[in-house]
């Protein structure tokens, strides 16, 4: 296995990504905008046929491709599926991912004790304790053995903690990828959206110290969005573009990391390709910035 | 390592992102009050949302049959009642359907669950494997008996039997034509049945209303019967050549294969 959080960008590699969506779909086909890769949701080419792979595979000739899923539910004390597991498979063997990630998030459980396992399908948030580490760990090797390959694992923006938490976060990615030999996939959005929920102080401030805690080496990739605000509470709606306060974090993990994959997700009220390109073209400046060892403005 | 108490902790929140009504005071969570009230709301509302956007791509005819408003009723009706099981919700849904029909409140669209099983065969033919055509096994046909053959229908076709006119609700409700529903409303009224071939042409999936020659033949063939049999079913009016004519430029045989010595 190779290290998952040691592939620092070069050469045309200095390009950020887009999460492809299906409103873009002919448009990034026909008009092939230069970007890093592409990045799908896994799920949404669990199919056995049909538009959506064909789509996938055209793209595939195009970009490098990086399977993001959001149904493994790796934090699950139920385990992980065996049927998703089995698709997952069968989708990295066809399209032969740059990248394979999910998230620190449960999704499967019973309703009531010894009923059937459901699925939230939504990224359910995990307690941070020695014992949901030790579930996450092994839920990760196992896909990881599974798909011969190491994944990412993202960082979770989470609308409830919980009252027993003993780790903190970067300390719990630093445990995970150094007992499961997988790499994390560092969302700054979310760092952000769980500190205003939190209501700290100085959230970039906040938001600065979990990345300085996180070991060097473990990225694999960065992603960025945008959330709103509603009543109480902040939402990571990937609906928006990137915050004022998202980018300056991003310029920070960047100069604490250096140039790493990047992604600009937009999943709701997806607006026009250029839009989106912009938001990339803007991620790329910097990438190539920091790539040239100029200094990103703090 | 406590995984009991992992365990227990996601099945309370699992329970209460199902509860007919939201309630975060018995989470363990750091959060309290309405803080915690609102964070649970908001997984609450992203099932919902899921429900609605799943089941809509799913069933876009019984959509626009009860309307957009009562449809996201539904939907999250239906995900509390029939949670997933699975993480694509492009699978979840099969038994949408068969609870429509059951559905105390709905009984006054008594073919809506026969559209949407129809809506639901649409959509699973447009996810259907992309199936090969073995042109070279169309050769058993002259050396072989139609009592040890089979023929292979391609994984994206099905056919959906219905004593309402389904087939007429279906494109009623594609052209929004006023003729259209007129002409649906006698033929309800009149109790006309109908059985629709749904097969995809290019990625699209496209419904075909049928004689009851040809679902009878149809019927046989995906019930893997023997091609002799299927035969058999269909009748004599039943004109094989013209059909496996249609069927190999239409993409819906797979092939032809010789069921045992």
């Amino acid at each position: 296995m190779h290290q998952p959080g040691q592939a620092a960008c070069t050469g045309d590699a200095l390009r950020a990504g887009i999460g492809l969506r299906q409103p873009h779909y002919a448009e990034v086909i026909e008009s092939k905008p230069p970007l890093g890769f592409i990045e799908v949701h896994s799920e949404n080419f669990f199919a056995d046929g049909g538009a959506a792979l064909a789509v996938l595979h055209q793209a595939r000739e195009r970009y490098d491709v990086s399977l993001h899923g959001v149904g493994l539910g790796l934090g699950s004390a139920a385990g992980v599926d065996a049927w998703h597991l089995e698709r997952l498979e069968r989708l990295v063997q066809r399209i032969d991912p740059l990248r394979v990630s999910d998230h620190a998030s449960f999704a499967r459980a019973p309703q009531s004790p010894g009923s059937a396992v459901l699925h939230a399908n939504d990224l359910l948030p995990l307690a941070f304790t020695p014992a949901a580490l030790a579930i996450l760990c092994a839920n990760v090797t196992q896909v990881q053995e599974r798909l011969k390959r190491p994944i990412l694992v993202e960082n979770l923006s989470a609308y409830l903690s919980f009252a027993d938490d003993s780790i903190a976060e970067p300390a719990l990615f630093a445990a995970l990828c150094e007992r499961s030999g997988c790499g994390m996939l560092l969302d700054v959005n979310n760092i952000m959206v769980n500190a205003l929920n939190e209501g700290v102080d100085d959230p970039l401030a906040h938001c600065k110290r979990y990345i300085d805690a996180l070991p060097p080496g473990i990225v694999g990739e960065i992603h960025l969005a945008g959330y709103c605000e509603t009543d109480q509470i902040v939402i990571d709606d990937h609906g928006s573009r990137v915050r004022a306060d998202v980018w300056a974090l991003y310029e920070h993990a960047l100069r604490r990391f250096g140039a790493l994959p990047t992604l600009v997700e937009w999943d709701t009220d997806v607006p026009p390709l250029a839009v989106l390109t912009g938001e990339a073209d803007h991620a790329s400046m910097l990438l190539q910035r920091v790539a040239a060892g100029d200094t990103v403005a703090a | 390592m406590n995984t009991p108490v992992e365990a227990e902790r996601q099945r309370r929140l699992m329970a209460q992102l199902l509860a007919s009504r939201a309630d975060a005071s018995a989470l363990p969570t750091r959060e309290s009050g309405a803080r915690a009230l609102r964070g649970l709301q908001a997984y609450r509302a992203n099932a919902d949302t899921s429900a609605a956007r799943a089941l809509g791509t799913a069933f876009p005819t019984v959509q626009t049959l009860v309307g957009a408003e009562d449809f996201e009723h539904l939907a999250r009706e239906f995900w509390r009642a029939a949670p997933p099981q699975r993480g694509d919700l492009g699978e979840w849904g099969a038994g949408f359907a068969a609870w429509l029909s059951e559905h105390p409140q709905l009984t006054d669209w008594p073919y809506l669950g026969d559209c949407a099983r129809l809506d639901w065969a649409l959509h699973q033919c447009e996810r259907a494997a992309d199936d090969a055509f073995d042109a070279a096994s169309i050769a058993r046909l002259g050396d072989t008996e139609p009592e040890l053959l089979q023929l292979d229908l391609v994984a994206s076709l099905a056919l959906v039997e219905s004593r309402w006119p389904i087939g007429m609700i279906l494109d009623a409700h594609r052209r929004d034509d006023a003729a259209a529903f007129a002409a649906v409303r006698e033929a309800i009224a009149h109790s006309t049945a109908e059985s629709v071939l749904v097969a995809r042409r290019g990625w699209r999936a496209e419904a075909k209303v049928v004689d009851a020659v040809t679902t009878a033949w149809t019927r046989s063939l995906l019930a893997g019967e023997p091609l002799a049999a299927a035969l058999a079913a269909a009748g004599d009016a039943f004109d094989f050549t013209v059909w496996l004519t249609q069927a190999i430029q239409s993409g819906w045989v797979k092939g032809i294969r010789v069921t045992r010595d």
